[in-house]
């Protein structure tokens, strides 16, 4: 450790030599840096133990050792399957492979690196990712990988969107959100019930949390209908309209003609388009204040036309969410073995931590004072205290989630086994999560390894479906 | 004939007479028969059910009908009659339960065929899944057509009991189930709640109230849970079909029968394809032979210089379908990636890819092609331009874009009118014809034999000098074909460094 530490010091000379003259050297995030730095983070600062307690809380019933991990090294070497099984090989591995990057992925029937492409997967949890650059089309300030305190204000809308419909919706309890380490935000849901999602149903919760549909040649994405707004819609909107004139004001959306035509082109009846085009496209006036006057518009529009302004009747609810709503990669959400980026990971690129965050914190989340590896590991740069002191909080943010997680598993467990597992075979066959159940029990577990050989070969895309079939063949016994 | 083989999943064996065994006519197939059956009963029934599952496809992609509408339902039952599938005609114009001898026969006859296409079609994924999604459709069509008693009775056979929400949990929340629900009246109806997995068609399209993860629904939307439940019945009992396919290949008579019976109807596979074609004619091709959606992504490549993954996934495939072999493909890809990003990039970022959709990678499966209906119902997010452009574009995009082609208004206009009635499919084959200046009306359901329909069309008009051409550059890509195979032997054994 002495050593590492040392040889920091060294470069940290040799940079203050080669740009003498500069303040801020030291916050300056370097890539050339990682190697050194990298080490002393993950044997000091990472949070192994609660990290490892998460992932092997999330595999149950399932070893740890049935996870896969993948690391990116320098140089963009890529490793695939690997895994572990308890936090001491955990801290080796970190040690030897030093990896930039770390991603999860999910849980298999046996050791990743034995399986391959073979092995079958078991269970997952359900995540989403949220990225800045889908937004790029309708924020103004930044583009692609930068990112601002102004465009931040679309992952808060997110954040609490997503999150009020995992909890509310689907009942969900376990969330986990994450800090992507530059754009973005990720969510892990390691609720039962949710790991164990089918792939049809993980589409569908994707679905159902997706309102903006369409590629490049598409204009107006959001299409909702005629009829009664869902509920979970409505909620959606509350949240939008709590940050919507911020965000105008922020972003100034319809500033200049050419911004306001990205506002006309949404606006399907070519009467009121024309309208509101040769009256906004002069004026001057602020974003917000266009926005109002759009609002009047549309809204007398409608009153005049009765029939016509019933195809318009949600146009104002459907270019907000078009503005504002979430953005996720559904890709990731359906897929079963797309890796994510790991929560106290480094970003390569920007140097910050991937920390957890409390949803409810999250309007007061500062990208500025995300931890740094430059300043957490430098005790002479001005905001060290700050950001140690934002990594503490993240981690016990962390252990909290891990925590909670714990006590509902255990419940779950105590719950399965005084119901008697061989009973609700008999009980609910074909039905899946309650098998998902059964094979949880360890003495089933062994003997469902023994039929994965058999079984896997035929249900490739569906890796539940040989556990029901093995059910049947104990029904039949 | 002996259907022995599927006594094994039997649970308990069927006695009794035709009405004991047939009381209703809808059934969720759960007990195979173990009757005796002529081979030629077996070979027409099976024959008769392909027709009946062909004619709800015709009924969706060729006539472009509204899935369960009455339109479509009506098509369905007039392409019966005229096939002369009379049981199978009564079977669904009025789902009941009576028990005259027509009645029961036709119930034993669907019963029958039924399990003689699960043996034809579980050989391979892609089959499974064609015959599971015709089957739910049959199973949902028929179930809708059910009324009142017929209904409780179909319930109360299946050992479907469900108790519905008392009327104070019920008023808790009735805001948000009048939101939610889009059905009228929804004071009167009875609700009940389910877990939010057994009506995933509901959640996906926001038909249903969520609370906690529970669904609330009317007795009406008792379907979804139904279908849902059938589609995992069937995908599980194909896959055991699959594991004792091969006792049933001992019958020799079965097998050329049951073999037989699938490929002509699922459409061709283009993940192997016989000829070659040079990546230097792919400009010309775009213009001439290659449908609106890849000539599309052919565009965008060339003027940006880059796809996202599911353009290049789609318009990869595609070219491996028409004849692209992997080192043309690697060298195309390579040539307009590296226009913005450098080698290296390229190598280590996309060229996995490529390899990947000829099977080189990863799981090492022959990816085939994408057919139509998994184009239409792709997912098509930000900064993405895959897909079915007659699904995925504005109008006026459309428009535009076909005006940019020199395509005549009045082809223009007829195309732009499918589309916006969502017969994509049918506004493929306008533009089709637009192009080739024909008037086919081919049924376009793969943009590979949309391109391979072009190339007959324009080989019959320049006669011989095409297929020429095709014989020498096959001569020619011969003797590359050495050389990729030794090039992927080094790039395998340096993936492995």
């Amino acid at each position: 450790m002495m050593l590492v530490t040392l040889r920091l010091a060294t470069h940290h000379q040799e940079l203050r030599q080669h740009q003498h003259g500069q303040t801020n050297y030291v916050g300056q995030h370097d890539e050339s840096m990682l190697s050194d730095m990298l080490p002393v983070y993950y044997a000091r600062l990472f949070p192994q133990s609660v990290f490892c307690r998460w992932l092997s809380c999330g595999s149950s019933p399932q070893p740890l050792s049935h996870r896969e991990l993948s690391f990116t090294l320098a140089d963009d070497v890529y490793l695939r399957y690997l895994s572990i099984s308890n936090q001491k090989e955990f801290q080796t591995l970190l040690q030897k492979k030093c990896p930039y990057k770390l991603d999860i992925g999910a849980v298999y029937n046996t050791k990743p690196s034995i399986g391959r492409h073979d092995a079958v997967v078991l269970s997952r949890e359900l995540v989403f990712d949220i990225d800045l650059t889908d937004y790029d089309e309708v924020r103004t300030c930044c583009q692609e990988a930068t990112v601002c305190e102004k465009c931040w204000k679309f992952m808060v809308v997110a954040c609490e969107i997503i999150d009020k419909a995992l909890r509310d919706d689907f009942g969900f309890q376990s969330i986990l959100w994450v800090f992507s380490g530059r754009r973005g935000i990720h969510c892990w849901v390691s609720d039962f019930e949710a790991k164990t999602l089918d792939s049809p149903g993980r589409a569908a919760v994707a679905d159902y949390l997706c309102l903006i549909m369409g590629g490049d040649n598409q204009n107006k994405k959001v299409h909702l209908g005629s009829d009664n707004l869902h509920s979970s819609i409505r909620r959606a909107l509350t949240v939008i309209d709590k940050y919507f004139e911020d965000i105008v004001r922020d972003q100034d959306f319809f500033a200049t003609p050419e911004k306001l035509q990205n506002l006309l082109k949404m606006i399907p009846d070519e009467n009121l388009r024309s309208q509101v085009q040769t009256n906004l496209v002069k004026s001057t006036a602020p974003s917000l204040e266009k926005w109002h006057s759009f609002v009047n518009l549309v809204e007398s529009y409608c009153k005049e036309n009765g029939s016509v302004g019933r195809k318009l009747k949600y146009l104002l609810e459907e270019i907000k969410i078009q503005l504002c709503y979430p953005r996720l990669d559904v890709n990731v959400t359906k897929g079963f073995n797309h890796l994510l980026k790991s929560p106290f990971s480094i970003h390569p690129k920007t140097g910050k931590v991937s920390v957890v965050f409390h949803p409810n914190n999250v309007k007061s989340f500062n990208l500025d004072e995300v931890p740094t590896l430059n300043c957490l590991l430098d005790d002479s740069s001005p905001s060290h205290g700050q950001h140690q002191a934002n990594m503490r909080t993240a981690v016990k943010t962390f252990q909290e989630v891990v925590f909670s997680l714990e006590k509902s598993e255990a419940i779950r467990r105590r719950n399965d086994t005084t119901q008697g597992y061989r009973q609700e075979v008999f009980k609910t066959d074909g039905d899946c999560p309650v098998l998902l159940r059964i094979a949880r029990s360890k003495c089933f577990c062994k003997t469902l390894y023994l039929h994965t050989e058999y079984y896997k070969l035929v249900h490739r895309d569906f890796p539940f479906l040989w556990i029901t079939a093995f059910t049947q063949k104990v029904n039949e016994v | 004939m002996d259907l022995q083989i599927k006594r094994k999943s039997v649970k308990a064996p069927v006695t009794g007479s035709l009405v004991e065994t047939y009381p209703h006519d809808l059934q969720m197939y759960k007990v195979p028969p173990i009757e005796k059956v002529s081979l030629q009963e077996f070979e027409t029934l099976a024959l008769e059910r392909l027709n009946l599952l062909r004619s709800l496809t015709n009924a969706t992609t060729l006539k472009g009908l509204r899935m369960y509408s009455e339109e479509w339902t009506e098509y369905v039952l007039n392409d019966l009659k005229t096939l002369g599938l009379k049981y199978y005609v009564r079977l669904c114009e009025r789902t009941a339960c009576g028990s005259t001898e027509a009645d029961l026969q036709a119930r034993r006859k669907d019963h029958i065929a039924h399990f003689i296409l699960r043996l034809a079609y579980c050989r391979t994924e892609e089959l499974r899944r064609w015959y599971i999604a015709r089957e739910s459709e049959l199973f949902k069509m028929r179930f809708i057509i059910m009324r009142g008693d017929t209904v409780d009775k179909f319930f109360k056979l299946n050992n479907l009991s469900y108790t519905n929400i008392s009327d104070e949990e019920k008023n808790s929340i009735i805001t948000y189930l009048r939101e939610s629900t889009p059905h009228q009246n929804i004071d009167t109806l009875k609700y009940y709640k389910v877990k939010f997995f057994e009506v995933l068609d509901l959640v996906r399209a926001r038909k249903a109230y969520l609370k906690g993860g529970y669904a609330y629904i009317p007795h009406k939307d008792f379907i979804s849970v139904l279908s849902a439940q059938y589609k995992k019945h069937l995908k599980h009992s194909l896959a055991i079909a699959a594991q004792h396919l091969s006792e049933i290949e001992q019958d020799e008579r079965l097998v050329s029968l049951l073999k037989g019976l699938h490929q002509t109807y699922t459409g061709t596979d283009y993940s192997d394809t016989k000829s070659v074609v040079p990546i230097e004619s792919l400009d010309s091709l775009s213009v001439k032979s290659f449908p609106l959606c890849m000539r599309q992504l052919h565009e965008q490549l060339r003027a940006a210089h880059h796809l996202k993954h599911g353009g290049r996934l789609q318009y990869g495939l595609f070219l491996k379908g028409i004849g692209v072999t992997l080192e043309d493909s690697l060298r195309f890809w390579r040539d307009e990636f590296t226009k913005i990003m450098d080698l290296d990039k390229f190598e280590k970022q996309y060229a996995y890819n490529v390899r990947y959709n000829y099977g080189k990678e990863g799981s090492k499966r022959n990816y085939s092609p994408f057919s139509c209906m998994r184009i239409i119902s792709n997912t098509v997010g930000q900064g993405d331009c895959h897909g079915c452009p007659f699904r995925h574009c504005d109008v006026s995009n459309l428009k535009n874009r076909l005006q940019g082609y020199g395509l005549d208004s009045q082809s223009i206009q007829s195309v732009v009118e499918m589309t916006k009635k969502g017969h994509f499919q049918i506004a493929c084959s306008k533009y089709f014809d637009a192009v080739h200046n024909v008037d086919l009306g081919l049924g376009i359901n793969h943009p590979n034999q949309y391109f391979e329909e072009s190339q007959k069309l324009q080989g019959e008009k320049k006669g011989d000098t095409k297929v020429q051409v095709k014989n020498e550059v096959r001569a020619i890509k011969k003797e590359q074909g050495n050389d990729i195979e030794d090039m992927d032997f080094d790039e395998i054994s340096e993936w492995k460094e």
